[in-house]
């Protein structure tokens, strides 16, 4: 698989169309008639607002000349209630705005990461990870103001321009028509940065994602870098990133700031040629007043006509985010139910693999023909060489991976054909690599069953030999642990991800390598207490420390993707093999050294 | 206010830059007076007076000062623009300093979706601030006081009359920014929580997983993600409650200017002209006003941003020191000595009372139960952590006084917890020694018994391994970082727990080279095979943070205590005659 880097720009697979904003229309339709009420009440503010010029030009061609202060005084009442509606429509419109838009950014959010709960380990496997995390942060967070603002803006604006035109054409029908010349060049305008301007949003938004998955990179890494004082080299690729990333933004912005002083432009040279038809008609059915209110009328009239422009701005630049995310959206998951799946029922634990093919990449074969039926209770130790293929093996056993060919079976059923989670759920893996969350050492062992009381997890933490060193901890079981952390060694923090593990009251248990930085004689205790609790379970045990294993019903000795040796430690030490001679390689330094 | 002055310190690199630009935004606010004013000379001149020649030169000022100002308003945005990019710039230039100066006690209890909040979505906010809020404010404030000016030179009384309504408007402008102020504090607050919970779903992706814990996770996920909406329509509510109050007061400035100054045409003491260049002003007056809620409300958005950013360009480590400090002579023999060394990170005692002393040649090898403060012992070597009391020399020298890039430049160390970053696998080994060849990435492997899975690959050392090194056997993450650690060709040499995944005959491998390597090297060995250590020079058997034996592996099995039991463990049922035939 093609895997991404900080430096390089993900290649967008699919391009852009309107498509995008349609779906995205359809996260803002359950909010159609919030939006429409929204909008008439805009549609009224807006009336309201534009009562403003009319009754100045009213004031200044009928009540002043006429000396009529209590006229003057009724046309000021009119605009103080004018603005009273105004204020109260605004109300309602930013607590409708802010709803429908924070409502609609969750929801995508949470569509989001729903979809990222079902893609499998090669997408993560693929990029870096704060690649994925700047999408489902920021890339909607930037799309807050287009939903909540935009949109409503766009429906009111539209609808101001055509009041506007109303009452322009109530003013003079030619005047209008000679307003609106300013339109086709605004469009050709429109159309003429519309690529560049695209292009620059696009690039902006991958030189975001670089520097945020250096940054985030960086803060994983601390340790190896500190440990080996690269310091000033990352500041000097940081430097080149966060440059890219400045250099881009002000590419995007230059092109995005164009788009106002174009449509003021053309506003003033309509203005001015209204100006020059208006007073040439003056005394020909034109009075002074009403040109003064349909300058007014213009120069409102491009405000809205500005705002929609800036809302195709805001498109352009918010697409660039939208296409990202759903392009995440539609990323399909290798891993899914099968059409017809049902629910794997409880299981006894048999499991059996038939000529099993499989590889991580397409001309791969990290597992070349794998065959073997273990029956409930049996404990399985898996050795081998490292990347032998032991960790394939127990993956495919949870359809973390889908195989080339062959097939997997669990009680006899092929667990392709059964859910997803169904099948998972029936499984306690211990992964290699022990991944401890943020939070209590207690919530990280109750991961494996939620709903486990509290002396179920202690019960659990004995049984691996946890509890001792947890309740030496200052806050025992309520310590706060994290990701990073060093409050715990490696060793702990196998043990704990062990008795999550166990916890899960799994009937297959998979053991990667559970104890490899885990002392001999903590071990020795875990096993003994261990025999008890793998009783009953299938399991499969991974590690290189033979000692561990040598209890095991059998052992399958792997080399190069092939089953090479199978049988138990006494049978296999008998055939003199190759697991012979890993186990005496061990000891033989010991005696010739 | 404390916030301001903070920025002000980036900003004022570019003062002068920044000064031009408020000049052009000051001139363009004067050419804001001028198309109103030609707007009046229109009606009075032109359409009364019909002084009809006038038309042109006045349509001809009207767009020539369009162009002009617009033209420059372009060109000041993109200076703001160029300016604030350049102010971010250099802070994340001194956060990441930062990041990479601070301590491991600090990652140990900072949360990486929290910082990510900070570099990301706090930065934005400060990006805001500097490019838009800072000249809006002051566009807005000119607009406002040229138009006052010119009204007052006009007219007088009318102005003051508009302007009374100006204190009640101000008044609901503070309200709102101290109203909103807590509000983007929690937003912001939130916004790191939301970060840190999605941040560790993706890294903790194959737990989730493996456990089907999908549907906890998105409930989980849900509650910070509505807390995050709900924070938002919080700070909404504030402007609900303000904005329409500021809006409505603004619009109230044209009510006041028609009514009083229609009652003074009609007096007399007012032109119908002045008073059409008083309505084609007002805008300059209503608009600031109408903006002030707007931009008390990004102000205080930023103040919330600056004070996270802040605070963590101020987190100081103990080990800073060691970074300014500068040497002359590079550590050149690894000796290592310490010398009643304890420490704690902050709840027990961790190691207590360690003494030893290690020469270059020599090799330490460290056995211990898990926990037993055998991995903390080698990070204080390298002085990721201070001792609490007790004093750890290298090269003769307490490791305070040396330079922390010195000290750790004489060290090649592989982690119990291997982090290999998203790059190619040459770019990881070569990781330490940015300056390496491949011939040299090669060799180095070639020790690690790396090179030939690697060439094994499609597209070996080119191979792009993910975060963490997924794609690789655990054995294959350590024998990168061990070809790392080699390549550097450091004086002390400290393996944690290196090759716990690597099976036993690969394992016998490396140790023959490393034995021929280490001759004029300090080595240190944490392990739990014997087999690992039993050939070092010195073996410090560890529990509960004390050497409770040392000594070589004959001695410590003489000694019959916890050594000698991990070897019967270990051992103890090994059938000698099994290698018989093998043995040569």
């Amino acid at each position: 698989m093609a895997r991404n880097k900080f430096n390089v720009d993900e290649e967008l697979e699919t391009p852009f169309s309107m498509v995008h904003l349609k779906r995205l229309l359809v996260y803002v339709k359950p909010y159609k008639r919030t939006i429409l009420f929204t909008v008439l009440l805009m549609i009224i503010a807006s009336g309201a607002n534009l009562i403003g010029p009319y009754l100045i030009k009213q004031a200044i061609d009928e009540e002043i000349p006429s000396k009529d202060s209590t006229g003057l005084v009724i046309l000021a009442g009119i605009y103080l209630g004018a603005l009273i509606i105004t204020g109260i429509c605004m109300k309602y419109r930013i607590r409708m705005m802010s709803q429908i838009g924070h409502n609609v950014i969750k929801q995508i959010r949470k569509d989001l990461f729903t979809h990222l709960q079902k893609l499998s380990f090669s997408f993560f496997d693929s990029r870096p990870h704060g690649k994925i995390l700047v999408r489902v942060v920021n890339y909607v967070n930037s799309l807050s103001d287009l939903l909540s603002n935009g949109l409503i803006n766009l429906i009111t604006d539209l609808f101001s321009l055509l009041v506007i035109i109303g009452f322009m054409l109530a003013i003079d029908v030619k005047l209008t028509l000679a307003a609106m010349a300013g339109f086709p060049i605004l469009a050709a305008i429109i159309f003429l940065i519309k690529n560049a301007q695209r292009k620059a949003w696009q690039n902006l938004s991958n030189k975001q994602s670089n520097l945020n998955a250096y940054i985030h990179e960086s803060i994983n890494g601390i340790k190896v870098t500190q440990a080996f004082v690269r310091e000033e080299e990352n500041k000097k690729i940081f430097h080149g990133v966060s440059n890219g990333y400045r250099g881009s933004w002000l590419q995007a912005i230059k092109v995005h700031f164009l788009l106002w002083p174009a449509i003021e432009n053309i506003s003033v040279l309509t203005v001015s040629l209204i100006y020059v038809m208006g007073i040439s008609m003056i005394g020909s059915g034109i009075t002074v007043g009403s040109l003064v209110a349909f300058v007014g009328y213009i120069w409102m009239f491009w405000t809205p006509l500005a705002n929609i422009g800036n809302f195709y701005n805001a498109i352009i630049n918010a697409s660039a985010y939208l296409e990202r995310i759903f392009e995440m959206m539609d990323e399909k998951p290798t891993i899914m139910n099968e059409p017809g799946a049902t629910d794997l029922e409880t299981i006894k634990g048999k499991v059996e693999f038939s000529n099993v093919v499989f590889g991580y990449e397409e001309n791969d074969r990290n597992l070349d023909g794998i065959n073997f039926q273990v029956n409930p209770g049996e404990s399985i130790a898996i050795v081998g060489p490292t990347g032998s293929g032991k960790t394939t093996i127990v993956n495919l056993i949870s359809r973390f991976y889908d195989i080339n060919s062959g097939q997997i079976k669990i009680d006899d059923v092929d667990i392709k054909t059964v859910s997803v989670p169904s099948l998972r759920k029936q499984m306690g893996v211990m992964l290699q690599d022990p991944f401890i969350f943020s939070g209590t050492i207690m919530d990280n062992i109750r991961y494996g069953r939620l709903e486990a009381t509290d002396d179920e997890v202690v019960e659990a933490a004995k049984a691996v030999q946890a509890h001792d060193f947890i309740t030496q901890l200052n806050d025992g079981y309520n310590t706060e642990v994290n990701e990073r952390g060093t409050k715990l060694s490696n060793g702990q923090r196998q043990l704990i991800s062990f008795a999550r593990a166990l916890l899960a009251d799994p009937k297959i248990l998979i053991l990667d390598e559970a104890t490899s930085s885990i002392d001999t004689e903590t071990e020795l205790a875990l096993q003994k207490g261990l025999e008890a609790l793998l009783s009953g379970r299938t399991s499969f045990i991974i590690a290189h420390r033979l000692s561990t294993i040598q209890n095991a019903s059998r052992i399958f000795f792997i080399e190069k993707g092939k089953i090479r040796e199978e049988g138990t430690h006494e049978e296999l030490i008998q055939q003199r093999g190759l697991y012979w001679s890993l186990y005496t390689s061990q000891y033989s330094s010991l005696v010739v050294g | 206010m404390h916030s301001l002055r903070w920025a002000w310190s980036y900003i004022r690199h570019y003062k002068g830059k920044l000064i031009i630009g408020l000049l052009l935004a000051l001139a363009v606010s004067a050419l804001n007076m001028v198309n109103p004013y030609l707007a009046g000379r229109m009606v009075d001149d032109v359409m009364y007076g019909e002084k009809t020649g006038m038309l042109w030169t006045l349509i001809a000022f009207m767009i020539g000062t369009t162009v002009v100002r617009t033209s420059v308003r372009y060109g000041y945005q993109i200076m703001f623009e160029k300016i604030s990019q350049n102010v971010i710039f250099r802070m994340r230039e001194n956060l990441y300093d930062r990041l990479l100066q601070l301590d491991f006690a600090f990652y140990d209890r900072t949360k990486t979706g929290d910082i990510m909040a900070r570099m990301t979505g706090d930065m934005e906010a400060i990006r805001h601030f500097t490019a838009w809020t800072i000249y809006m404010i002051f566009e807005n404030a000119t607009i406002f006081i040229f138009a006052i000016v010119f009204m007052f030179t006009i007219h007088p009384p009318l102005a003051l009359a508009i302007l009374s309504i100006a204190p009640v408007i101000a008044f609901f402008a503070f309200r709102l920014s101290s109203d909103v102020k807590p509000t983007f504090t929690e937003i912001r607050n939130q916004f790191a929580k939301l970060n840190s919970i999605v941040q560790e779903n993706i890294s903790g992706n194959r737990v989730v997983k493996a456990f089907a814990k999908e549907s906890y996770e998105i409930e989980k996920f849900s509650a910070e993600n509505e807390a995050f909406r709900d924070r938002n329509l919080q700070s909404a509510k504030v402007w609900e409650k303000y904005l329409p109050v500021l809006d409505s007061l603004a619009g109230v400035l044209t009510v006041v200017m028609i009514l009083v100054g229609g009652m003074m045409v009609i007096t007399g003491s007012l032109t119908m002209g002045e008073l059409v260049i008083f309505n084609s002003l007002i805008w300059a007056l209503n608009n600031p006003m109408r903006m002030a809620g707007w931009l008390m409300n990004d102000l205080q958005r930023f103040i919330a941003s600056a004070e996270k950013v802040e605070e963590l360009l101020l987190t100081k480590s103990p080990m800073m020191n060691g970074i300014k400090r500068s040497d002359i002579q590079d550590i050149t023999a690894g000796t290592v000595e310490f010398e009643r060394v304890y420490f704690s990170y902050g709840d027990g005692m961790v190691l207590e009372d360690v003494t030893f002393e290690a020469n270059p040649g020599q090799t330490v090898g460290i056995i211990g139960p898990t926990g037993s403060g055998k991995s903390t012992l080698v990070n204080l070597l390298s002085r990721f952590y201070d001792t609490t009391s007790g004093t750890i020399k290298v090269g003769g020298r307490n490791v305070k006084e040396w330079n922390i890039h010195q000290l750790r430049s004489s060290m090649g160390m592989v982690m119990q917890d291997i982090f290999l970053f998203s790059d190619t696998i040459e770019g990881n080994i070569a990781y330490g020694s940015p300056n390496a060849t491949l011939e040299d990435v090669q060799a180095a492997a070639k020790k690690a018994e790396a090179h030939d899975f690697i060439s094994t690959l499609p597209e070996g050392y080119d191979t792009i391994v993910g975060e963490r090194g997924v794609g690789l056997s655990g054995g294959q993450k350590q024998r990168i970082a061990l070809a790392r650690a080699l390549l550097k060709d450091p004086s002390i040499l400290i393996l944690d727990d290196t090759t716990s995944s690597v099976d036993i005959e690969t394992e016998e491998r490396i140790q023959n080279t490393l034995q021929s390597i280490q001759q004029s090297k300090t080595c240190f060995i944490i392990a739990h095979r014997i087999s690992s250590v039993k050939e070092a020079d010195l073996i410090l058997v560890m529990n509960n943070g004390k050497i409770i034996e040392k000594g070589t592996h004959d001695e410590l099995l003489l000694n019959k205590d916890y050594y000698y039991h991990v070897f019967q463990n270990q051992y103890g049922n090994f059938d000698v005659h099994l290698i018989a035939g093998k043995v040569r």
